[in-house]
């Protein structure tokens, strides 16, 4: 037996000795005001820090924080004209004619590894996110876009192809601007699996540290940033894909903040929590059920069902959105006006719909044809019953949910409807070839209507965003007259509001919800401002004053 | 033995094999190629560089001999969602699940053993009776779900653990101090003891059957009858008998643990191999998921073998059949 009990205290030795290393506090040094550190739980991992091939909202955020844009939106979220954006790495610009703009670069700028940002980089930028090899999804919101040439080191020229009120948010929002030094030698078709695009080097307020595969991404100030040192020392994305453990994550004290707390039951919990303060912020995303007006894999011929204007009409006139939102979203959504995200401008309660009216929906119904002569329970017109399928993406809780509280809705008004579930990329193989009968989608919108809704509501959008084929020639008008208007801003909201109406007459959707966010961030980080369109946007300001850092905030390595 | 062992062995490559062929093909049923499935569609000559690199434009068949070959020479071939080589993301990923089951095997047969060696001590009495109710409402629960409530528990509430992750990133980027150790194996402890207690409790339930059955036994009855303290009867002469049915047990965890994994990884964050498959299912990335697939099979089948052994060793009836050439296995 001695033997057995000093082999159980040479076992427990070690084990002490590690408690021990482990109780001793870890060296503690930074005090002042630049020393947090912020550990945000996101629910995606990018797939390359590059910003031009990925479409990642995880990639947008971390690659703000490392490029710099020409110019950037300001807090108004204006986006016609120049008067609202913010310098950034553009210290001015003028126009040298209505369809050339200049830029001149502030000749503070550097790259993370000591070269000046140039002019070259700027035209070099340009050239990759137009280039097809590197398909950047931004390449469309460039067309207008004719050339963009140097003038001198510090100069850059940019040629629009026509005057239009928002020339200027297209040559500044969607391009950050690239070290050509460092990517002009790979080739193009190689940069989505570059090394650079998993330790990039930036000239942003924070510059690369690690990123360690389905863990975490860490940046740390810059600073000698030229627009001024940020606050926030470390800044680290922990990847966390389950979002009731992100939100655990945050009350345990893991995490430091969240981008969306999606459900009302987590807002709730995070609201429970003294150390959590929560900034509600308008959303970009609308979902809506789509309906197919061309024949299901035959754009040539109308839908049997939904070429029928008045069958939409009841459909849409049977649903209450109202009750629908409140049982799938609480207060974290609102009954879009029409096919419109909160975040667009052009956003008016006032927008004449189709109201709920269930009677009314049942009677439209009647004169139509459908009516239940079996007692079956469905209507039905010469011995076809009134049923279709409903599209809609397995990945999907919101939509999920959304449609079964449909197809009861839908059953009630005397209407059949069967649930196609299917993978993510297949729901976007049949919804891009018009393989369906319905459809249940959501759309992340830009911070303006005028790319946005011409790609979805219109013919512009055929063969790709447009996928209910919806095509009215009034509508049409109405928005390029709203998109030419966009610089005087009454004319162009009549203008908005007059063709979203009309839409809402031929009801080609039902529009469900338009998202609300709440962020989650912890009290001790104040000055917090969330941009709607990039809630990291203004994250150089965001600090953690002097007496509230904690030892994680001041720990050195 | 050498002979059993060979047949074990290249029926173990087999069953890989199979496996791999399995999935390669039911994944390119699918719909989709690496350009088809994205929200937008790409330019045709992106579209053809793609699949020229994934090989997508060429016959199914074709496919799989490219991928056969390039295996063979210990290519898994890129990702396409991760925009990296595959054996570089396993890499990553597989000590991470490995230190995960490793850590919840152990749990499980460790307390396992015990509860169902306590279990039989006590049979019909209320320890026994408690144990078996707690062990059956454990068994009953979905693992993510257990997960859940063990964070919301000893995270949220009480503080313990902390909430998933596989260091603290603030202050252990990096594993390469004690102190690192150490928070690693604190962020192990809930995900582990999650999967662990799920398979203890089956474990417990064999292992008292087993017990119950060994101590109904002539040489029990006489290495009592002896004079034998119990502990010494029990814990020495039943229990080595006893242990043959867990062995088999043991072979049988691995699949659980390696699909638990998979939902274990979500709920905890842990960047293990299940984590990456969901991942790449999700995204389509058709040769992380067969990659993924090949090395689970080959951990699972791994495992059996190393339970077909222990049952050899354990049991010298089995040793000497397979000495003589004889089918060998669990007869």
């Amino acid at each position: 037996m001695p033997t057995a009990r000093r082999s159980t205290s040479l076992t427990l030795a070690p084990l002490a000795a590690l408690l021990l290393v482990a109780a001793c506090e870890r060296p503690v040094g930074c005090t002042g005001e630049y020393c947090g550190t912020m550990v945000i739980a996101s629910g995606g991992e990018p797939d390359a820090l590059l910003p031009p091939v990925s479409e990642f909202v995880i990639t947008r955020d971390v690659t703000d924080q490392l490029f710099l844009k020409l110019a950037d939106l300001g807090p108004s979220g204006n986006t016609i004209g120049d008067e609202d954006f913010q310098p950034q790495l553009a210290a001015r610009w003028e126009w040298d004619a209505p369809t050339t703009l200049v830029f001149h670069l502030d000749p503070r700028a550097r790259w993370q590894d000591g070269q000046a940002v140039t002019a070259a980089d700027v035209a070099f930028t340009y050239d990759a996110y137009t280039d097809t090899l590197v398909n950047s999804s931004f390449r469309s919101s460039l067309r207008q876009v004719a050339a963009v040439t140097t003038r001198d080191s510090l100069t850059v020229v940019f040629r629009f192809r026509r005057r239009y009120p928002e020339m200027f948010y297209d040559a500044v929002y969607h391009m950050r601007i690239l070290p050509a030094h460092l990517l002009r030698e790979v080739p193009r078709e190689q940069w989505r699996s570059t090394a650079f695009g998993r330790a990039p080097v930036g000239d942003g307020p924070y510059r690369f540290v690690a990123w360690k595969a389905g863990e975490s991404i860490e940046l740390a100030a810059d600073s000698t940033f030229f627009l001024g040192r940020p606050h926030l020392r470390r800044v680290i994305w922990r990847f966390t894909p389950d979002q009731q453990v992100a939100v655990t994550q945050l009350i345990a004290g893991d995490a430091d903040a969240v981008e969306v707390l999606v459900t009302p039951d987590n807002v709730q919990r995070a609201r429970a929590d003294t150390q959590l303060a929560t900034y509600p912020y308008k959303g970009s995303a609308y979902g809506y059920v789509g309906f197919n007006l061309a024949a299901p894999g035959d754009s040539t011929r109308p839908h049997p069902l939904f070429g029928d204007r008045d069958l939409r009409r009841a459909l849409f006139m049977a649903t209450d959105r109202e009750r629908l939102l409140r049982n799938v979203f609480g207060d974290l959504a609102k009954v879009p006006p029409g096919p419109l995200s909160q975040l667009w401008w052009i956003w008016d309660p006032e927008i004449r719909e189709l109201p709920y009216d269930s009677g009314q929906a049942a009677r439209l119904l009647t004169r139509t044809g459908w009516i239940d002569s079996d007692g079956d329970g469905i209507r039905d017109k010469d011995g076809r019953p009134l049923a279709f399928r409903l599209l809609l993406p397995t990945t999907s809780a919101i939509r999920r949910q959304y449609a079964r509280l449909l197809q009861e809705q839908f059953r009630v008004a005397g209407v059949d409807v069967q649930l196609d579930e299917v993978d993510f990329g297949l729901y976007n193989e049949r919804a891009r070839a018009g393989r369906f009968d319905a459809l249940l989608n959501t759309w992340n919108t830009d911070p303006t209507p005028s790319s946005g809704f011409p790609q979805t509501w219109t013919p512009a959008g055929f063969g790709r965003s447009n996928y209910t084929r919806y095509d009215n020639p009034d509508v049409d008008r109405l928005v390029d007259q709203a998109v030419a208007l966009a610089a005087n801003r009454d004319q162009a909201r009549r203008a908005w509001r007059a063709a979203v109406e009309t839409l809402n007459r031929d009801a080609p959707g039902i529009f469900l919800f338009a998202t609300s966010n709440v962020a989650a961030v912890h009290k001790r980080i104040v000055d917090v401002t969330i941009r709607p369109d990039s809630w990291l946007a203004l994250l150089r300001t965001w600090r953690i004053p002097a007496h509230r850092l904690t030892d994680r905030d001041r720990v050195e390595r | 033995m050498a002979a059993w062992l060979v047949r074990r062995l290249v029926a173990s490559i087999a069953i890989v094999f199979a496996v791999v062929t399995i999935t390669f093909f039911v994944v390119h049923l699918a719909h989709g190629t690496p350009c088809g499935s994205q929200d937008r569609p790409l330019p045709p000559e992106v579209c053809q560089q793609l699949c020229r690199r994934f090989g997508c434009d060429k016959p199914l068949l074709v496919q799989y001999g490219m991928y056969l070959a390039r295996l063979g020479h210990g290519d898994l071939g890129e990702s396409i969602g991760l925009h990296r080589p595959i054996a570089d993301a396993l890499a990553e990923a597989i000590p991470n699940t490995f230190i995960l089951a490793l850590a919840a095997l152990l749990i499980d047969f460790a307390l396992g053993l015990a509860l169902g060696i306590y279990q039989a001590v006590r049979a019909g009495r209320f320890g026994d009776v408690a144990v078996g109710n707690v062990a059956l409402l454990i068994n009953s629960m979905p693992v993510f779900w257990l997960g859940l409530v063990l964070l919301l528990v000893f995270a949220q509430w009480l503080h313990w653990f902390p909430a998933g992750g596989i260091t603290d990133p603030v202050l252990c980027p990096r594993i390469e101090s004690p102190y690192c150790v150490l928070d690693f194996l604190w962020h192990l402890t809930l995900p582990a003891l999650t999967l662990g207690l799920v398979g203890a409790a089956s474990t417990a339930r064999y292992q008292r059957a087993a017990m119950l059955e060994v101590v109904r036994q002539d040489y029990v009855r006489t290495a009592r009858a002896k004079g034998l303290r119990e502990r010494r009867v029990l814990l020495v002469h039943a229990l080595r008998n006893a242990l043959l049915p867990i062995v088999t047990l043991f072979g049988l965890a691995f699949p659980f643990l390696f699909t638990g994994a998979v939902l274990i990884e979500t709920v905890f964050a842990w960047p293990g191999m299940g984590r990456l498959a969901v991942n790449a299912i999700l995204q389509r990335d058709y040769p992380v998921v067969t990659g993924a697939a090949l090395l689970t099979s080959a951990m699972v089948v791994l495992g059996n073998l190393i339970a077909d052994a222990l049952y050899a060793v354990a049991d010298p009836r089995i040793r000497v059949r397979a000495g003589e050439g004889g089918g060998g296995g669990r007869d």
